[in-house]
């Protein structure tokens, strides 16, 4: 891979608390305009990969972006207190400064809501709607990369495939390099072009029909694999 | 009126105060630390004592104690993970001990409860420009304040330096309640800075009504707080607490939601 296409390098990631290391020798690269799925079982430090490409958590090891990388994220949550009184339009103002109806519009348009959302408050909206407004925060101000971390929960199935839809579209919109925590597996077939296998080490890394195999995969959810088997 | 200030001075340096102190809170409050500033407001009170042993303005006693202890505390917080309210829960009962042992009641009352009938008027210049610049910083750092006591992370990812920001208003804050103490004293700065906001967050919907009805609601109780402290011989900083509360009460009658 030419140095001048990687828009992202991670070499040896390590991240411990005390003397346990939550993820531990993580080592990909990520080319300009790529989808990367990061999956694994619960706690296998997929978030915590995340923020310590965001620089939010000590790390050891080398994560090295391309030139002029910005990036925008889109985390798993959101802590709002239910009453913060603060309007959709004004998040967004956190982020750029002043922002022009045109730019409001669009960023909404970019994540299919309508202009009349700009003046809703952010604890009026419903969990669907306040992760799609988070979408919408994350690619104000065009970055290159978009984090995406899946919630777990409280987000159903039709709801879910709108938001890879969304994403995928946005991607093409946006030129965007996508690097996207998921637990569905089929997302992973549909869309992603490398997938990274996390669980606390690198399981696998590479193009999902070469390291998607079934060995690899019960190595990653190993026990609740077998377990599903047993049930059925 | 001891030091002969007319009560337009007074007026205008409660107001000044009660809006810095306002627009502190609304940030606080995002920041849940309502009860943290609370007590660390008497870590100010060792240094008020020093002050009136060694004969010097009680401002710059509280204000060296305050920004030392929060810088302190800060640290601690940051280096061994303690969570913040044991730190202060700790520093703010030293703070206490020491400064009731070094002065005598009389002052520790007026320290605790705030006298701002008795203001001088270099305590009213220092009282207006402090605040002042206390409310142009605030709103120069508004966005950046907001986004990373809503989501650290969000903070970070647009490359934002929670600590340091996070060190920065802790700073203006002890500044703050250094300033409030003349108003209200040591033990009820922390309602200036909580009460108003607190209201405000009850019935504004958007941000910036939540910051101007958080220094406005300030400054109507210290106005109406110190009209009656004159009037009928009060104490100004319990006034205020009882106009403020008043005041909190009303608003959640009219609570969004």
């Amino acid at each position: 891979m030419a140095d001048e296409e990687k828009i992202l390098e991670v070499r040896d990631l390590t991240v411990k608390v005390g003397n346990v290391a939550l993820v531990e020798n993580i080592s990909f690269a990520v080319k300009k305009g790529e989808t990367v799925l990061v999956i694994g079982p619960n706690g296998a430090g997929k978030t915590t990969l995340f923020r310590a490409l965001i620089g939010s958590v000590p790390y050891f090891g080398e994560v090295k972006w391309g030139e002029g990388a910005s990036i925008g994220y889109v985390p798993q949550k959101v802590d709002l207190e239910r009453d913060l009184p603060i309007t959709v339009r004004e998040f967004f103002m956190l982020k750029t400064g002043n922002i022009g109806e045109a730019e409001v519009k669009e960023a909404l348009l970019d994540v299919k809501l309508e202009s009349e959302y700009a003046e809703k408050g952010i604890s009026e909206l419903s969990s669907g709607e306040l992760q799609r407004i988070l979408i919408a925060w994350a690619v104000l101000g065009h970055p290159k990369v978009l984090l995406f971390d899946e919630p777990t929960a409280s987000i159903d199935v039709a709801g879910q495939e709108t938001i890879y839809e969304l994403l995928h579209n946005l991607q093409d919109t946006h030129d965007l390099t996508l690097i996207m925590i998921s637990h569905d597996l089929t997302v992973v077939y549909k869309y992603a072009t490398q997938v990274l296998c996390l669980n606390k080490e690198q399981i696998c890394f590479g193009s999902p029909r070469e390291v998607l195999t079934p060995e690899e995969l019960s190595k990653l959810y190993g026990p609740e694999l077998t377990f599903y088997h047993h049930l059925h | 009126m001891a030091a002969g200030l007319s009560l337009t001075y007074i007026l205008i340096a409660g107001s000044f105060i009660a809006a810095a102190g306002g627009l502190l809170g609304s940030f606080a409050l995002l920041r849940r630390m309502a009860l943290v500033g609370d007590a660390l407001s008497h870590v100010a009170l060792p240094g008020i004592a020093i002050a009136l042993m060694l004969n010097l303005n009680i401002l710059w006693g509280s204000a060296v104690f305050l920004v030392v202890g929060t810088f302190f505390i800060w640290l601690v917080e940051n280096k061994t993970k303690l969570p913040v309210d044991t730190v202060v829960g700790v520093f703010f009962a030293l703070s206490l001990a020491i400064g009731a042992l070094l002065a005598t009641e009389e002052e520790i009352l007026d320290a605790l409860f705030g006298s701002i009938v008795d203001l001088s008027i270099s305590d009213f210049w220092i009282a207006a420009i402090l605040s002042l610049a206390i409310i142009i910083f605030i709103l120069n750092y508004s966005k950046r304040f907001a986004l990373t006591f809503i989501s650290n992370d969000l903070a970070r990812s647009t490359g934002l330096k929670p600590s340091i920001l996070e060190l920065g208003f802790l700073l203006i804050f002890a500044l703050a309640v250094a300033v409030g103490i003349k108003l209200v004293g040591a033990l009820l700065m922390g309602s200036v800075i909580i009460i108003p906001a607190a209201a405000s967050r009850n019935i504004a919907r958007s941000f910036n009504s939540y910051l101007f009805m958080s220094a406005l609601i300030g400054v109507f109780a210290s106005i109406a707080a110190i009209l009656l402290s004159i009037n009928y011989d009060l104490t100004p900083g319990p006034a205020f607490v009882l106009v403020a509360g008043a005041l909190f009460f009303i608003s959640i009658f009219f609570r969004k939601n």
